[in-house]
């Protein structure tokens, strides 16, 4: 049954891929899929790169093994933060700038090359180091739970992802996301609860009597508090200027829709991960003394819940796979495509061209995926330690900085990115060594992060902006995306009443979010805290 | 009452509240002024 699942979840994004084809038309259709997507869709992306394998198979196994609180309370609660800045500030500002990948941020606001080349390889590194990875691991306990051999799991999941990113570029990303995240929703509102039923929420609390600090924020494990605000501190840097999450905005058709996104989206984010961390803890109670903890959602699936649902939620892990890896490696090809090829060599192409070479691209990074994750080189693990969070050093201060400050310049740029990352690695490195021995609450992230900001600040203060940068900072500062959606909206015919129903509608969805929100999470604070 | 499950649900609300929070006020602050003028020249266009 495993591995008929994996062959129709595969070849419903090889036919979505097919399908959505026929819709690529231009080269903004193939980047942003010609900035049409409504709020569905752009929710459905967002929430569906949100989820990856990370929660449905590491964390939840580690919500198992020590206690659903160890990483849901702060560290995931960082992550929901973050998801709100990358969506609400950084990727509106952006898209207000017409950029329509991240790296024309830094292309529009500096103009130069060496800033440009620096953000581009920190991006190119940092997607494929943390993809891969991700498809590496998830790869494995899949290969163990369908019985098909490593290496042809991943030739199939580069080819599915192949055709429907060659072919459908950010429509394809887009569309199959949605549709797949349906399955996602299976396991947060059908599967996770069916599990939790099972084990009934007496038989859960109790688990703390058995098991001391179970239901406590330190787990049994006992992890001090700092150590959990250090986690809090690290997701937030982490998602806030990732690209898989900030591209997400681009496509979308004007502000409300993003508006609306960012209410829904990060309302999905606890929802989709807390009730399956609840079901980890639930499957203490069903089934302990599972070894290989990664795979406790993966048991509840076959074992605990009706055939047809534990197919849904295999589905669902395979598309929460799927879904992140795409975005990561389709941004991977824009990047080499658009951002260093086009822009950077200033090459003049028409749109066929553009069109082209973009598709080529994805041929080329799947071709790289493949090969790096069958070979599986020690240098990727290596790579994997710092690709994700790589953004938070690399390019979180440059862009706040780029979008915030007035005396923010090329040299200040390049400094921040350079240093920033230079001692994340090396901080990390030594403490690795026992170098540094560094207290449990401080994490290299957090002081790689506050050196790159202090060199931004040094370089920035005892250096000038040029006038192009003087220039664009007001020019980006006299910008904003709800003036634009109010030019565009207003320009229609019943151009005010559309403007109104755009507004209530807005209104309503973020009022109603706070009473569903407060609903659910009280429903289960009741149930287990009380 | 357990206070660290309590903190996890409150979190989450918490990050919902905000969201919805940061919204609200961006509609009030850059679409409620303008939709107010635009009212206000079609009442007078009307008159």
């Amino acid at each position: 049954m495993t591995s008929t699942i994996f062959f129709i979840v595969l070849a419903i994004y090889v036919i979505t891929g097919g399908v959505v084809a026929r819709f690529v038309k231009s080269k903004a259709d193939f980047y942003v899929m010609g900035e049409k997507g409504t709020t569905v869709l752009i929710v459905g992306t967002l929430a569906a790169t949100y989820l990856s394998a990370v929660t449905l198979l590491g964390i939840s196994g580690q919500s198992y093994a020590e206690g659903p609180l160890v990483i849901a309370t702060l560290g995931s609660f960082g992550a929901w933060i973050g998801t709100l800045l990358a969506v609400i500030y950084i990727g509106r500002k952006m898209k207000a700038l017409g950029c329509h990948t991240m790296p024309d941020f830094f292309e529009k606001r500096f103009n130069n090359k060496k800033v440009s080349i620096i953000a581009l390889i920190i991006m190119i590194i940092g997607l494929l180091g943390y993809g891969v990875i991700q498809l590496i691991g998830a790869g494995l306990v899949l290969s163990q739970v369908t019985g098909i051999a490593f290496p042809w799991m991943i030739v199939l999941f580069t080819v599915a992802l192949l055709v429907f990113c060659a072919l459908g570029g950010m429509y394809g990303v887009v569309i199959t996301d949605t549709i797949m995240l349906f399955t996602m929703l299976a396991i947060s509102c059908i599967i996770a609860p069916y599990l939790i039923g099972q084990a009934g929420f007496e038989n859960m609390k109790a688990l703390g009597e058995q098991l001391p600090y179970y239901w406590s924020i330190g787990g049994t494990e006992q992890r001090p508090i700092g150590w959990s605000i250090s986690q809090f501190l690290v997701w937030i840097l982490f998602f806030s200027c990732t690209p898989a999450l900030v591209s997400r905005v681009f496509p979308a058709r004007n502000d409300f829709v993003i508006l609306k996104s960012a209410v829904i989206g990060v309302f999905l984010a606890p929802f989709m991960q807390v009730i399956v961390f609840i079901a980890a803890g639930s499957m203490r109670v069903l089934q302990p003394g599972i070894e290989n903890t990664d795979n406790v959602m993966i048991i509840g699936f076959l074992e605990h819940v009706p055939s047809f649902l534990g197919g849904i939620g295999l589905a669902g892990l395979m598309a929460s796979i799927m879904s992140t890896a795409s975005t990561l490696f389709v941004l991977v090809g824009f990047a080499l495509a658009r951002d260093l090829y086009e822009h950077l060599n200033e090459k003049k192409m028409d749109e066929k061209q553009s069109l082209c070479l973009g598709r080529y691209a994805q041929i080329l990074v799947a071709a790289v995926v493949c090969i790096i994750a069958i070979m599986r080189p020690s240098a990727i693990y290596w790579i994997s330690i710092y690709a994700g969070a790589v953004f938070g050093v690399g390019w979180l201060p440059t862009v706040v900085g780029g979008l915030e400050w007035k005396r923010m310049n090329s040299k200040a740029a390049v400094g921040s990115m350079l240093i920033g990352t230079g001692a994340f690695i090396l901080i990390d490195e030594l403490s690795r060594r026992g170098v540094i021995p560094l207290p449990e609450q401080i994490d290299s992230l957090m002081i790689s992060f506050a050196v790159g900001v202090a060199a931004l600040l040094i370089i920035g203060f005892s250096t000038r902006p040029n006038e192009y940068e003087m220039e664009y900072f007001h020019t980006m500062k006299n910008t904003s995306i709800a003036d634009k959606t109010i030019q565009e909206i207003t320009a229609e015919k019943n151009g005010l009443s559309k403007l109104k129903k755009q507004y209530k509608q807005t209104m309503v969805i973020s009022v109603s979010f706070i009473f569903v929100a407060a609903l659910i999470w009280g429903y289960f604070f009741i149930r287990l805290g009380l | 009452m357990n206070i660290d499950v309590f903190i996890l649900f409150f979190n989450a609300f918490l990050t919902t509240l905000l969201s919805s929070a940061v919204v609200i006020w961006i509609l009030r602050k850059k679409y409620l002024p303008v939709i107010r003028k635009m009212e206000k020249e079609q009442q007078e266009e009307n008159k």
